[in-house]
């Protein structure tokens, strides 16, 4: 077995958990609770769903991006 | 008490599923073989011919031991129909794919219309399906009312094509989805969940150990598209159904890194078939090594080979103790939702 691969994916996972838990958290707490259109407005409500899923979306690139970085550092430098 | 002797039985029925998915697993060994339904193990030096689709016996299996349940009044009807209808679309999709060989993109195409069932049975029985309040291990809950519904066709195909991504090589996908699927049972016992998403996770988890038993190396049986993409269709719906969204998510994270590396560097919906760039290659001596070749994905099992060639067996050992990290974590995740 490499044991050398599993431990860098590994850490990679305990990396990507941590970093999901803490954008569950900005949703939660900062985002969810956001009034960004009245919800008595014509199609208020889906408005703001949108926005929020779009907030949501990005910070699910940018945390699938630091995966992207972490697996390239420790696989394809070594690789190469 | 009550509910300790509810979740007793409700394990003790989907004890069952093994010895049943055992048994069709032979049947359909013998069966596909003796029709031509074989395939080639391209990852040993012989390349033996090995019966395809034999992984249907685990959708049939699950559908029939829902069907036992509701029959015996272990939970509402509702949910487990939702839950067998999104299974047997997904396996059908896969027997069609595995018959007729559809375009890359079909696939997640088809599987999109496998959550239905979920999405329409839950908007016509509310409270029932899913619930919008999505909890947040640590910080809560949030309310969803649009979003959630439509991220129930999203989550089907994604769970079922991410399954179906990652077997390439014997039982790595039936071993990895028996671990998520015991780890899932065992969080959700801990946090005192319901019966009816402790019977479906264990029935799963049954199921798939006697598939596994045909499968695990040597394989003399091979799922197909028809095992892989209902076994990843019923990881999704049971991530709705048992309220465990967040936890799944965290479970299949080896299958979630593979999918991801192989989509980015391909940059298309395709069909492992079909890449003129092998990430791996195999040598004389029966062991696999990284192909070196810059055009081809960064795969899981690539990652688990840069720097040294190692047997099929030390591969899928390693990819078992990756989905034991990654189903740790989610029990982890359980406990921290609370629900």
């Amino acid at each position: 077995m490499n044991r050398r691969a599993v431990g860098y994916e590994l850490v990679v996972f305990v990396t990507q958990w941590g970093l999901m838990l803490i954008g569950f958290g900005i949703l939660t707490k900062f985002v969810a609770p956001l009034n960004l259109l009245n919800p008595s407005l014509s199609l208020g409500v889906y408005f703001d769903s949108a926005t929020k899923a779009l907030i949501a979306l990005i910070l699910s690139v940018t945390w699938l991006f630091i995966w992207d970085r972490q697996v390239r550092l420790y696989f394809h430098r070594r690789g190469k | 008490m009550a509910s300790l002797g509810a979740n007793t039985i409700a394990i003790l029925i989907a004890l069952g599923s093994f010895p049943v998915s055992l048994a069709l697993t032979r049947f359909f060994m013998y069966w596909n073989a003796k029709h031509g339904i074989i395939g080639i193990d391209v990852h040993k030096p012989n390349r033996p011919k090995v019966p395809e689709m034999v992984g249907s016996a685990v959708p049939i299996t699950l559908i029939l031991f829902a069907a036992i349940y509701a029959t015996l009044g272990g939970a509402s009807s509702i949910p487990l129909l939702a839950y067998s209808l999104v299974v047997g679309l997904a396996a059908l999709v896969g027997a069609f794919d595995d018959r007729l060989r559809m375009r890359g993109i079909f696939k997640p195409l088809l599987t999109l219309l496998c959550g239905l069932p979920l999405l329409i049975l839950g908007i016509a029985f509310p409270g029932q399906i899913y619930s919008s309040m999505l909890h947040v291990p640590l910080f809560g809950q949030y309310h969803l009312p649009v979003i959630y519904p439509l991220t129930i066709l999203v989550a089907t195909s994604v769970t079922s094509n991410t399954v179906n991504m990652l077997d390439p090589l014997n039982g790595s996908m039936a071993g990895g989805m028996s671990i998520v699927a015991g780890g899932l049972l065992i969080g959700l016992l801990l946090v005192g969940a319901g019966s009816m998403p402790i019977f479906l996770y264990a029935s799963l988890m049954f199921s798939l150990l006697g598939f596994l038993y045909y499968n695990r190396f040597p394989a003399r049986a091979f799922a197909g598209n028809v095992g892989q993409l209902s076994i990843g269709a019923s990881i999704g719906a049971l991530a709705i159904l048992g309220k465990t969204e967040i936890a799944s998510v965290v479970a299949i994270f080896p299958n979630i890194q593979n999918s991801f590396f192989f989509l980015s560097r391909i940059r298309r919906f395709t069909e492992h078939r079909e890449l003129t760039s092998k990430p791996t290659k195999l040598l004389p001596d029966g062991r696999l090594a990284d192909s070196e070749d810059p055009r081809a994905p960064l795969t899981l099992v690539r990652t688990l080979l840069i720097g040294r060639p190692a047997t099929e067996n030390e591969i899928v050992s390693s990819i078992w103790i990756l989905f034991l990290t990654s189903t740790s974590l989610a029990v982890i995740t359980l406990l921290l939702t609370g629900v």
